[in-house]
């Protein structure tokens, strides 16, 4: 059977295959990760010491690559000293998944230890909020202007080279320059989301606007819509689930300016959270907190998925692969 | 915006009717501070509100510690925690500033981290070495290899991310590398055996940790700045009591995401430094015991190392006299 219904060109799944398939997504990433984690046989380098014995560097704790721990081991034993012990491990880089979920609850249930420290969903919901703003920001001016880009060919012509070239410039390199305008709390960091995002987003809108359907022009003009009218009451609905879906695209877009752009003026938020962890090596912390960000874009997608569906019940597109 | 505008009257208004002296602070100073034990040493002073009870409108704001810079450069924030040498980077791309306090000095927390069977700073003659050129630990190499009668042409330098010199010490591909803590004492763990060759506690003095701030303010803010240092000594006096210091290491660790036990070692690497201390190292002299002699040092440096084209006027950067009022 699983040939013949899954594997067919541009043919939606059945409900059912379509909700084990997703969940298989995760499973596949984790398993694989297990496997590497809890199988010493699959990678594990080095070695952790649990006993550092005669040998006067080692502490318990400490990692080393396997080959030089060994000839510690043979070194001692010749020389009649008591060898190191140790187990076989991952580089700290790699932590096991049971650590990083540990990590992810005890992230939120330690209280802040200075007396002017957030909690982590604090924290989270900071960088939910410069998320939000800058989205926001991009998306008022940045909608409309792709619109009638997309509608009117002179107003495209007149903003797009240069938005074309604009969209290259890295936005990180405009920190220094927006701390100096808008300060050091939140001004800036909301600045560089939307820099990332705005030209982006008006050159995806004014394509999407592009691909309206021509025979719905024909038809309006025919019936005697009027040069505003054709725009209003014609081009924007017939593109309107499309730039919803853009429009969903592009905040996964501002999702990924975060990082850069809290470290712009006081570190604050979630970045604040994973370079002071990765700063002292607490990987688990690290893996927990990229996961939470995970957690956050894809529920927040998930959510507007729906939401779209409702809203445009006529679009199958968005019924078919949402 | 408008709440914390009104909150900041509110503060202001009981600042001038509870602080004893008539001409309290008209405006609140503005203060950055970022992830170094001497700097860290600030938050007991916010914890324990002793800023408020001195009378002063301070607020220290975290940052990352090159964002803390632009901060500064772009002129919003009124002063700095930098090493003396980054303050006269500041200044000459054109961010004037004066270093009005000594923090502390590095006393081995930067290191040459060599790979195990290098004995000393000799071995590593025609060796590679990872270091973050232009930054302090390439100015730690220069004094440790100057001493061994060696200069950088009888290395290679091998221009690394100090944050990412645990990883290139352990990769095998370098002898050594230079960076402060905690990338020193993690490169130590990554590759055991691992031992530092040269520290700054060799060097005491080479870097200065300071205060610096836009010489603008100090007319206006002159009392306050006093009161600040005042209330610095007694955040020295505090961590240095055994009584107190499990207290100060356990708000310094919680600033900063470590156990105390592990920011101990941090805080064993950093010499603070009271007033009565710094106002000697305030005296003007030659050599690495006077801010004078050590910033001279550090401007060489950066020009010899193309950090910045013009020598830079050290008198220009150092006022001595905040320190010096202190009783």
């Amino acid at each position: 059977m699983a040939r013949s219904t899954l594997f067919r060109v541009l043919r939606p799944l059945s409900p059912r295959a379509k909700f084990t398939i997703g969940i298989l997504a995760f499973v596949l990433p984790v398993g694989v990760w297990s496997l590497v984690s809890y199988v010493p046989a699959v990678w594990h380098p080095q070695i952790m010491i649990t006993d550092a014995g005669s040998v006067s560097y080692l502490d318990a704790g400490s990692h080393m690559a396997r080959d030089a721990f060994e000839s510690e081991v043979a070194d001692a034993r010749q020389e009649g000293r008591a060898p190191p012990k140790g187990v076989r491990a991952n580089p700290i880089y790699l932590p096991s998944p049971g650590e990083v979920l540990k990590a992810f609850y005890t992230s939120f249930t330690t209280p802040p230890e200075t007396k002017d420290g957030q909690w982590l969903h604090q924290s989270l919901w900071h960088s939910i909020r410069i998320i939000f703003w800058g989205y926001v920001i991009s998306s008022l001016i940045g909608v409309p202007l792709g619109v009638l880009c997309g509608a009117y060919a002179a107003l495209g012509r007149v903003n797009e080279p240069f938005i074309e070239f604009f969209r290259y410039l890295p936005a990180p390199a405009f920190g220094a320059l927006m701390v100096a305008i808008l300060g050091i709390y939140d001004g800036p960091k909301i600045a560089i989301i939307v820099i990332g995002t705005f030209f982006q987003q008006v050159l995806i809108i004014a394509n999407t606007t592009r691909k309206v359907d021509p025979a719905l022009l024909e038809a309006a003009l025919t019936l005697g819509t009027r040069n505003r009218q054709l725009l209003t009451r014609v081009v924007v609905p017939a593109v309107l689930p499309d730039l919803y879906r853009d429009q969903r695209i592009l905040l996964g877009w501002a999702w990924t300016y975060l990082i850069v752009a809290e470290l712009i003026g006081t570190t604050s938020g979630i970045t604040w959270f994973i370079t002071q962890q990765a700063r002292y090596q607490h990987f688990p912390n690290v893996y927990a907190a990229i996961a939470m960000i995970g957690i956050i874009g894809l529920g927040t997608d998930m959510l507007l998925a729906v939401l779209g569906r409702r809203l445009f019940p006529w679009d199958r597109s968005l019924a078919k692969f949402a | 915006m408008a709440r914390r505008a009104a909150l900041s009257l509110v503060v202001a208004f009981l600042m001038v009717h509870g602080a004893s002296s008539a001409q309290a602070a008209s405006s609140q100073l503005r203060l950055g501070y970022s992830d170094w034990p001497g700097w860290v040493a600030w938050q007991i002073a916010i914890d324990k509100g002793w800023l408020r009870e001195a009378g002063l409108d301070v607020k220290f704001d975290w940052f990352d510690y090159s964002a803390s810079m632009e901060a500064f450069a772009a002129g919003k924030i009124d002063g700095d925690c930098l090493t003396n040498g980054d303050a006269l980077v500041m200044g000459a791309g054109g961010a004037r500033n004066v270093m009005i306090m000594i923090t502390d000095y590095s006393n081995g927390n930067d290191m040459i981290v060599a790979r195990p069977g290098i004995k000393s700073l000799k071995d590593l003659k025609g060796k590679k070495i990872g270091i973050e050129t232009g930054l302090v630990d390439h100015l730690l190499l220069l004094d440790g290899l100057k001493k061994q009668g060696m200069t950088q042409d009888d290395v290679t330098l091998v221009n690394s991310k100090t944050n990412e010199t645990p990883q290139v010490l352990a990769s095998g591909q370098v002898d050594a590398i230079g960076a402060w803590q905690p990338n020193s004492g993690l490169a130590m763990k990554a590759l055991p055996g691992a031992h530092p060759v040269y520290t700054s506690a060799q060097a005491p003095g080479l870097i200065y940790d300071v205060l610096t701030v836009n010489p603008a303010t100090i007319a206006a803010h002159r009392a306050d700045y006093i009161k600040l240092i005042k209330v610095w000594d007694h955040v020295v006096s505090y961590i240095n009591d055994p009584k107190t210091q499990d207290d100060a290491v356990l708000i310094m660790s919680a600033r900063v995401g470590l156990t105390p036990e592990k920011y101990q070692l941090l805080l064993a690497g950093t010499h603070l430094i009271s007033v009565a201390e710094g106002k000697k190292i305030f005296v003007r002299a030659d050599g690495l015991g006077s801010l004078y002699g050590s910033t001279q040092n550090a401007d060489d440096f950066n020009v010899h190392n193309a950090v910045y084209k013009q020598p830079q006027k050290i008198d220009g950067y150092i006022e001595p006299s905040l320190t010096a009022a202190q009783p």
